[in-house]
């Protein structure tokens, strides 16, 4: 075929040029194109033999423990073929790991709960990834589901809006990191970062101690125990920074070592506060017992 | 000049109008708050007799079978009236020693059945009667200003300032503190856990600020060149230790670490992130590497979590006895997606590390011990506090069972020679 176009292309330059010197110039191209042909057979089957690649997730493997955009994609290509009939959230918790594990042992996979390259694969050439469809809903907050099943239009309902977009230790909820990502920045957003993760810290020191209330919402509703409830600096819509510092000190984190008051010396109006066992200074906050 | 007057008046009526407005709604408001005070107040008012005659129905008898709608009756109560109190705004050093007080009763009436030295109940629970009527008799005095109507929210607020105040809240609280100690005292486990948590116990030699500022360069050697604060912790800390600031390149944080032995209690750091994101296999890597350079070799990886910019990983200690992971002692790691940085390091529990003593180990047949529908997944001991405060061998069993076409995972830890249940946990 290649060699028929190459005479075709040979004899239109015959027809139109004359001479020698014309039929020399066309040996030329000839040996021109032959040379491109081979190489874009070469790289033809270089793509061939190379590693499988999928127009679909990232280039890593997805595990429990995962959140983000490669999570998303997965439960959605496991709902869309009925693996997976939980939330569509981004987090890779243990639903998704019991239904990737079902996918893989339907389709003679290693059973191992990971999402590799061949799990990819096989679920990407299974299934169908609607990614507007999924990401427009999760946008807006909409409950919905992505069976392949049944028309998508059928799949969606009110919502309770969007959610954080983070992933919490299983006894914190997304409303505990708004609200309490609410009083840090309306208690501390001038302050370090150090000290912003340490107020949340003192929160959740409270919550743990029998003296306080025993919920996010109780220990920073309390009456006459935040400045910011008091004069309405918690309604304040707070940035990434203090959200970053609400999720170190729910991961664990304390800079206030313990601490369960804090008080700024400068405006602090109470005189017991200052009877408390004062622990560490962070920026303008110093950190109590 | 007319038009000067118009305008004038205008602005004084449209000014005077919307103040008006304003004070009847703040006025409003305050009633509002102030109604729902008072009847916060009656409420636990109310609820103190109650929980008083609880505690005397409880004494009529010498079984714990007897008592325990009454003993049910008292732990509903007393968190009743805890969540009343701590709904109110009250003098904190009374809000917060009543609500402990609450709290010990509560705990102590639900323990009940597990007590087997019924003299001892009713020893405790005859004081802690004698001592709720006390309170209830304060109580009253205290808020009937409030509970009558007589008080505003800013007269409210004004007597629980001590120096103006017809009511003694600072001798209320110390007497509520005294009723906590007398009737409910440590146990013997919960004085333990409070001093391992304040790191009392800890024996290793004291480091100096240089030696502490040297542990860090050594863990830390790419952060440490340019540390701009060496503070000790004030003297009201429960345990010393030196609070180390720092600021490398666009890195800024701090690092705390123990007088006694050098210890590093906790460590972050704050930076701006790149967009890459490297893959977890890598990261866990660096993790554990980082971990046995710097000294913690009995830890195995337990669990992590993706965010944005970083993973937080938990490592926990496993004991050599029974190969159990001691979950009280743990480490938490935050890690950087985009360069695999240790930004942050929190070994504060680590450090505390529980006592674990040898225990029995009983037979258990899971099967009849579950319901026909459970399947054990993965089976491990683990070293885990009950709710006595108690370092306890437990089988930690990870189970699943089918719920509405899902499979529900949940961690169930039983302990090895009660079989007692200590906890149950739905795994997300």
């Amino acid at each position: 075929m290649i060699q028929l176009l190459l005479d075709h292309f040979l004899f239109v330059n015959n027809i139109n040029n004359f001479g020698q010197t014309i039929e020399k110039g066309g040996m030329k191209v000839k040996k021109l194109v032959t040379r491109m042909v081979i190489i874009i057979l070469l790289l033809g089957c270089a793509y061939a033999t190379s590693p499988v690649q999928i127009k679909a997730f990232s280039s890593q493997n997805v595990a429990r423990g995962a959140f983000g955009d490669d999570v998303i994609e997965l439960q959605s290509r496991l709902q869309y073929i009925g693996y997976y009939t939980g939330k569509i959230d981004g987090t890779f918790g243990y639903g998704t790991y019991w239904a990737l594990r079902n996918f893989q042992e339907k389709y003679g996979l290693p059973v191992d709960g990971i999402a590799g390259l061949k799990t990819r694969k096989k679920l990407v050439d299974a299934s169908q990834y609607d990614e507007k469809f999924v990401k427009d809903n999760l946008n807006k907050g909409n409950k919905f589901t992505y069976y392949g099943s049944k028309p998508l239009s059928s799949q969606v309902g009110q919502g309770a809006g969007k959610t954080e977009n983070v992933q919490l230790p299983a006894k914190y909820s997304d409303q505990d990191l708004k609200l309490m990502a609410n009083a840090v920045y309306g208690e501390a957003r001038g302050e370090p970062y150090e000290g912003q993760v340490a107020v949340a810290a003192v929160i959740l020191n409270r919550i743990e101690h029998p003296d306080f209330p025993d919920t996010v919402g109780g220990v920073i509703f309390q009456p006459l125990a935040f400045t910011a409830v008091a004069d309405g600096q918690i309604w304040l819509t707070p940035n990434e920074r203090a959200k970053e510092a609400v999720l170190d000190a729910i991961n664990g984190w304390d800079p206030s070592e313990n601490a369960i008051y804090y008080f700024n010396p400068i405006t602090a109006t109470s005189k017991w506060i200052w009877s408390r066992p004062q622990i560490k200074k962070i920026g303008l906050h110093i950190f109590a017992n | 000049m007319k038009k000067m007057i118009f305008v004038l008046v205008y602005s004084i009526a449209v000014l005077s109008i919307f103040s008006y407005g304003k004070a009847a709604e703040n006025e409003q408001l305050s009633i509002a708050l102030s109604g729902q005070y008072a009847n916060k107040m009656t409420d636990a008012s109310k609820k103190l007799e109650e929980l008083d005659t609880a505690v005397k129905k409880t004494l009529l008898f010498n079984e714990a079978d007897g008592s325990s709608k009454a003993r049910d009756d008292i732990w509903r109560l007393s968190s009743d009236i805890k969540n009343s109190v701590s709904s109110l705004p009250l003098d904190p050093s009374f809000s917060t020693s009543w609500m402990n007080y609450l709290g010990r009763l509560g705990n102590y009436a639900k323990e009940a059945d597990r007590a087997a030295d019924n003299v001892e109940y009713h020893r405790v629970m005859e004081l802690a009667s004698k001592n709720l009527r006390s309170m209830a008799d304060e109580w009253q005095v205290a808020t009937s200003g409030m509970v009558s109507g007589n008080l505003s929210i800013d007269g409210w607020k004004k007597r629980l300032d001590v120096a103006d105040s017809g009511h003694d809240w600072t001798g209320m609280g110390t007497s509520v503190k005294q009723y906590t100690e007398s009737d409910f005292p440590l146990t013997a486990s919960e004085s333990d856990s409070m001093k391992k948590k304040d790191l009392k116990n800890m024996a290793d030699p004291e480091v100096t600020r240089e030696e502490a500022i040297a542990e860090f360069k050594k863990i830390f050697p790419h952060l440490s060149n340019e540390t701009i604060g060496v503070e000790m912790s004030q003297p009201g800390s429960p345990y010393p230790f030196y609070h180390i600031r720092f600021a490398e390149a666009e890195s800024v944080g701090y690092i705390d670490i123990t007088e006694k032995g050098g210890h590093i209690l906790s460590f972050l750091t704050e930076r701006p992130f790149g967009k890459e994101s490297l893959p977890y296999e890598d990261l866990k890597k660096k993790a554990e590497t980082f971990l046995k350079d710097a000294g913690y070799k009995d830890l195995v990886y337990e669990e992590a979590r993706e965010n944005n910019t970083a993973w937080h990983m938990v490592f926990v200690r496993v004991e050599p006895e029974y190969g159990a992971k001691v979950f009280s002692d743990v480490i938490h790691l935050k890690i950087a997606k985009d360069n695999a940085g240790i930004v942050g390091l929190d070994a504060s529990e680590y450090i505390r590390k529980e006592k674990t003593s040898r225990q029995p180990i009983t037979k258990k047949n899971w099967k009849t011990f579950f319901h026909s529908g459970v399947d054990i997944v993965k089976e491990e001991y683990a070293y885990v506090e009950n709710d006595r405060l108690e370092q306890r061998l437990a089988h930690y069993l990870t189970v699943t069972i089918n719920e509405n076409e899902q499979i529900g995972t949940y961690a169930v830890i039983v302990d090895t020679e009660t079989s007692e249940v200590i906890k149950t946990e739905k795994l997300q």
